[in-house]
């Protein structure tokens, strides 16, 4: 928060109503209480609640034969040995390091590109890079994976043409890359504009001296644009820090195609679902989502150590 | 067609063929008669006095089924018993299906009074204290003569009657008749002259296969199994279950699919999407092992062969006997958590084995039937399949379904057995890598599930 | 995220922070950047660059154009990415039509889904994160960081509890168990805490204070204007996300004639690709897909004309 905006407040109210202080200051509360209380309801009651209640669940183990019983951590131990959780874990670390940085540095050039003034079309072209967000994920899933087949889809064909074997979308390595793809095409267009509307509020004062110094429009971009809306790419990357760790969507409208590639535990979010819905499991599940969560909070907070970090540097 | 009539008709052919082994000669088609006697009813039937009292009463029946336009055949239900109002719902196909039905009752919130239920679920829900409504005593006592053996073993099982067969999926061989003879190969009778077959036809064809082996297909691969006699699962009703995938003639089973995997004799695509249907369509695959719900479905996806495939039985491990196996079809069952029991059970009997009802599943919907009388029934037989030159397809699997094998069981959790399927024996194939390797890690996968659940593993 | 940016400049606003603002600054401003800003060349291999990408974005989308022109069978057989016989009419009619109307009805829900969560959710979120913005109150702050925390929480662990808690209460299977659930956005109470933050300016209030004003009305009257562009960041997002929700409309409803659309569609699509008495449905998916994401894009380009209205961020110089 800018500084000097929450310097009057400060001034003003406590100086010369020290003496209305608790009445005005319980009613400004009471207020606050007010128009906080109905979000925080719900949310307590769609948040709070389940999470306690999954946190309850994953103490204890369900069984086809012999119901319910209390077992403790057990379930912690179990997933942190279990091979396909940490599997999962750790495909999603290479869809962090991989995809992230591909995705958000294409945000960044298409906001740049945009913003610069240096080319035509620039609405349109800002427009239909948006729209695939627009899309929901199982249509976007349905086109790709049509896309990608392997007798009819078009890479196929192109490439069948030109004397080569189908590009190997659905392997091992190869489903990887796809599903990246499609993440990349849904949401490249939601950062971009987050990353636009930063640079549209960038006052052109900014790098007007430089332009007037005679600096080139990349120039320009590179020294001042992207490190004044720093804020906005972490933001970015944070949040896809976090919806990458919770991918779900993709996975699980691609099984279908390659049932044998992704399997129940491609990411540990399909594979908590799997164990919830599959084998009956709601508890290992529960205890499965609440590690997700912890690793998630870890990385971001690294995510955000880092920078702050680098910001400290510069 | 009254529930009354039935029961004594049924009755009393029971009595009089009752050692018979000669189902098709026991059926008969045509009217029923009208004896107006009452029927001496076995101590646990429902009398039908409360029958017709709960027919009479207003009552709301939720229906969960997958099946297309099965309002048709439960609006006869309901013309007939106007104060029954019946809602039906499709809530999935197979496993979301499934795992509504499981949580539901789990909550005890939402869910339906009868249930579409496949044969291989049946068990899961009869687990502990089971969640399936006892049929018995709201069922006509000679329903068993209705249906072949095997069929009536598949829903009568540890002392109880969990669901009223449907439709069923007998096994056989659809081929492109063109494909084959250009490549010069007949039909195979045994799966000896199939593994030659493939080889030779492959050779002729780069771009084309004699057969797909789908790496994500738990219940064809099964159906194999099921037709060379292994019987890998039982089920004892309570705690303990069989865990036996893994025995040796499993084991040749999976090899002989396996080799021709490895080999590039046999494509290994995933099945049922749209590279698929495409590759049926444009004759990649020569052969389809299909079940008896397979013919109707290729006429859709495939529509420009048309004419051009034929219908067959499987390969045989033995030359000298004839033997199929199945793969899906369902029952109707009713949840023991119903408030309508009487009502509920009384749909799921009346759109399954009434007449009518019966012959609309199998003319209209392709439904392939599981009652003798509809097997048997000439307008069913005779029908002429354009889309396979003419053949009278009903007639080849019903031939078929008296071959299948008898006394298969099923474990109490194939949600599990089929997906991890997919993780172990399917990715052998998918990967075209040791099949009787894959084939043992489902096995220890199974039979690990089994004892974490707390079953008894024999 | 709230450390002041050293000296170098002041950025307009609170794009410092750095989230979607829908604000630009006022008209005037803008015209005076602009004349000020030195003509740009244009470069051509800069747009020729961009109009590929642009390609890529939209080509899966020509796709689904062309096909849903397509019949069943060229879907099959023909080449994918042209025209084959011109069927769309037929598929469009077979959509509607499909299982007595079930698409528009699908359609219905979904829109009753998404625009009653988006408004609820927007207006919940404007009063709490404006809440968090100007009043220091006890335990603002512990309220708060769980706000935040909760963004961080993956679905998978909440769904099956929450369901079993909507069963418990009997709410599974309406409208409700999607909408509640909705109406909670931490990530829009954390936005509009930082937009409130600075969109509305304490001696605002401190003026209505002093006539008298209550909290509540100054909220109302006063800074609820200068929070719409915000609030319409967060219906917008909220919006979309709800409409194209899967998961959550999975999990809790049984009878389709509550299904959204993407529920609907993924029926039908696994219905096409089952076995047993299966359809052949892939015209109807393709083109039922085409047609359930025209409102979306409608919308975008509506909402698009909305950004760049250049609204003013309140009476108060920046």
């Amino acid at each position: 928060m800018s500084t000097l905006v929450n310097a009057a407040p400060e001034v003003a109210s406590t100086t010369p109503r020290r003496s209305r202080l608790t009445a005005a200051k319980r009613r400004q509360y009471g207020a606050a209480y007010v128009l906080v209380m109905p979000f925080f309801i719900i949310f307590v009651a769609m948040v709070v609640v389940p999470l306690f209640y999954a946190g309850y669940l994953s103490f204890y183990k369900e069984r086809l034969i012999g119901g319910t019983s209390f077992v403790g951590f057990q379930n912690y131990a179990d997933a942190l040995t279990d091979p396909l959780f940490l599997s999962g874990i750790f495909r999603m670390a290479i869809f962090l390091v991989v995809q992230v940085p591909i995705m958000i540095a294409l945000a960044l050039f298409f906001a740049l590109a945009i913003d610069s003034g240096m080319m035509k079309l620039a609405k349109f072209s800002r427009l239909a890079i948006f729209v695939p967000y627009a899309v929901p994920g199982v249509v976007a899933t349905l086109m790709w994976g049509y896309l990608y087949g392997r007798d009819f889809g078009p890479f196929a064909q192109l490439s069948r043409a030109l004397g080569f074997g189908p590009p190997p979308f659905f392997t091992e390595n190869g489903m990887l890359f796809s599903i990246m793809n499609i993440v990349n095409w849904e949401f490249i267009g939601y950062n971009m504009i987050i990353i636009y509307a930063a640079l549209r509020s960038l006052p052109s004062e900014l790098y007007e001296a430089a332009r007037v110094d005679g600096a080139s429009e990349p120039r320009v971009a590179w020294s001042i644009k992207i490190p004044a809306v720093r804020p906005a790419l972490l933001l970015t990357v944070i949040f896809s820090v976090i919806g990458t760790f919770q991918l779900f969507n993709e996975p699980k409208l691609m099984y279908p195609l390659a049932p044998n590639v992704i399997g129940t535990a491609w990411s540990p979010n399909l594979y908590a679902y799997n164990i919830a819905f599959v084998n009956q499991d709601a508890n290992y599940a529960a205890a499965l989502a609440f590690l997700l969560g912890i690793v998630i909070m870890i990385v971001s907070y690294i995510v955000q150590l880092s920078n702050q970090r680098k910001e400290r540097r510069s | 067609m009254s529930a009354t009539p039935f029961t004594r008709r049924k009755f009393l052919i029971s009595t009089a063929a009752a050692a018979s082994s000669a189902w098709f000669l026991a059926a008969c088609s045509g009217g029923e008669a009208e004896t107006p006697a009452a029927a001496p009813q076995s101590p646990s039937q429902v009398p039908q006095a409360d029958i017709d009292a709960a027919m009479n009463t207003e009552t709301t029946l939720t229906f969960w089924t997958w099946v297309p336009d099965i309002q048709n055949e439960v609006k006869l239900f309901t013309t007939k018993y106007p104060k029954i109002k019946v809602n039906v719902t499709n809530v999935g196909q197979g496993a979301p299906h499934y795992q509504k039905l499981r949580t539901a009752i789990q909550s005890g919130q939402g869910a339906p009074d009868v249930a579409q239920v496949e044969f291989q679920y049946i068990n899961s829900f009869t687990l502990g204290e089971g969640n399936l409504l006892d049929l018995t005593p709201y069922a006509p006592p000679a329903l068993k003569d209705s249906y072949p053996e095997w069929v009536w073993s598949q829903v009568n099982t540890n002392g109880g009657l969990w669901g009223i067969p449907q439709d069923t999926g007998p096994m056989g061989l659809l081929y492109r008749e063109d494909l084959l003879q250009q490549a010069g190969i007949e039909p195979p009778k045994t799966y000896e002259d199939f593994a030659a077959a493939a080889q030779t036809y492959r050779t002729k064809n780069p771009d084309s296969y004699l057969v797909n082996v789908a790496p994500s297909q738990a219940g064809q691969m099964i159906a194999y199994m099921w037709q060379a006699g292994v019987r890998p699962f039982t089920f004892d009703g309570q705690q303990t279950v069989k865990v036996d995938l893994a025995s040796e003639q499993a084991k040749s089973v999976v090899k002989f699919w396996g080799d021709l995997v490895t080999s590039g004799t046999a494509s290994n695509d995933t099945d049922f999407n749209d590279s698929w249907y495409q590759g049926l369509a444009n004759g990649k695959y020569a052969t389809l092992p299909i079940a008896a719900w397979g013919p109707v479905f290729l006429q859709g996806t495939a529509g420009k062969t048309s004419g051009k495939w034929r219908a067959t039985d499987l390969p045989q491990w033995d030359p000298s006997t004839l033997v199929s196996s199945n793969w899906g079809g369902s029952t109707d069952a009713v949840l023991k958590l119903s408030k309508n029991q009487i009502a509920a059970s009384q749909l799921a009997l009346f759109i399954n084995t009434d007449k009518e009802s019966a012959l609309k599943f199998a003319n209209e919907q392709f439904l392939f039937p599981a009652m003798k009388e509809i097997l048997t029934d000439p307008s069913f037989l005779n029908q002429e399949f354009k889309f396979y030159g003419g053949q009278k397809v009903n007639e080849k699997f019903a031939q078929i379904s008296e071959t299948v094998g008898t006394d298969f069981q099923w474990l109490p959790f194939m949600d599990f057995v089929y997906t991890n399927f997919t993780e172990t024996l399917g990715k052998a194939f998918a990967d075209k890598t040791d099949a009787v390797a894959g084939l043992q890690a489902w096995q220890d996968a199974c039979a690990k599930y089994a004892k974490d659940q707390g079953f008894t593993v024999a | 995220m709230t450390d002041a940016i050293p000296g170098k400049h002041r950025p307009a606003v609170v794009a410092a922070e750095g989230f979607p603002v829908l604000v630009e600054r006022d008209r005037d401003q803008e015209a005076q950047a602009e004349r000020r800003r030195p003509r740009k060349p244009t470069s051509w291999l800069l747009t020729v660059f961009m109009l590929i990408c642009v390609g890529y974005f939209l080509f899966p989308l020509f796709w689904l154009v062309v096909a849903s022109t397509k019949s069943n069978d060229d879907l099959f057989s023909s080449f994918g990415l042209w025209f084959a016989d011109f069927n769309l009419v037929e598929n469009i009619q077979t959509v509607l039509t499909f299982q007595d109307g079930v698409f528009i009805r699908w359609a219905v829900n979904s829109v009753i889904y998404a625009v009653v969560s988006a408004v609820g959710a927007s207006f919940l979120a404007t009063a709490a994160g404006y809440g968090f913005a100007k009043y220091q109150f006890p335990g603002s702050v512990a309220l708060f960081s769980i706000t935040l925390g909760a963004i961080m929480i993956p679905l998978a662990a909440l769904t099956v509890p929450t369901y079993l808690l909507f069963a418990e209460a009997g709410l599974t299977d309406t409208y409700w168990a999607i909408i509640l659930p909705s109406l909670a956005t931490p990530f829009g109470v954390f936005l509009m805490r930082v937009y409130a933050a600075d969109a509305v300016d304490d001696a605002l209030i401190e003026a209505g204070r002093v006539d008298g004003v209550g909290e509540l009305r100054i909220f109302f009257t006063i800074a609820l204007r200068l929070l719409l562009p915000g609030s319409v960041t967060v219906l917008l997002f909220t919006l979309v996300a709800t409409w194209n929700n899967y998961f959550l409309p999975l999990i809790m409803l049984n009878s389709a004639d509550k299904f959204p659309l993407t529920v609907g569609l993924a029926l039908w699509q696994s219905a096409a690709a089952g076995g047993g008495g299966a359809q052949a449905l892939f015209s109807t998916v393709i083109t039922g897909s085409l047609l359930a994401i025209i409102p979306l894009v409608i919308a975008f380009l509506f909402l698009q004309r909305y950004w760049q209205s250049g609204l003013a961020t309140g009476g108060v110089k920046t």
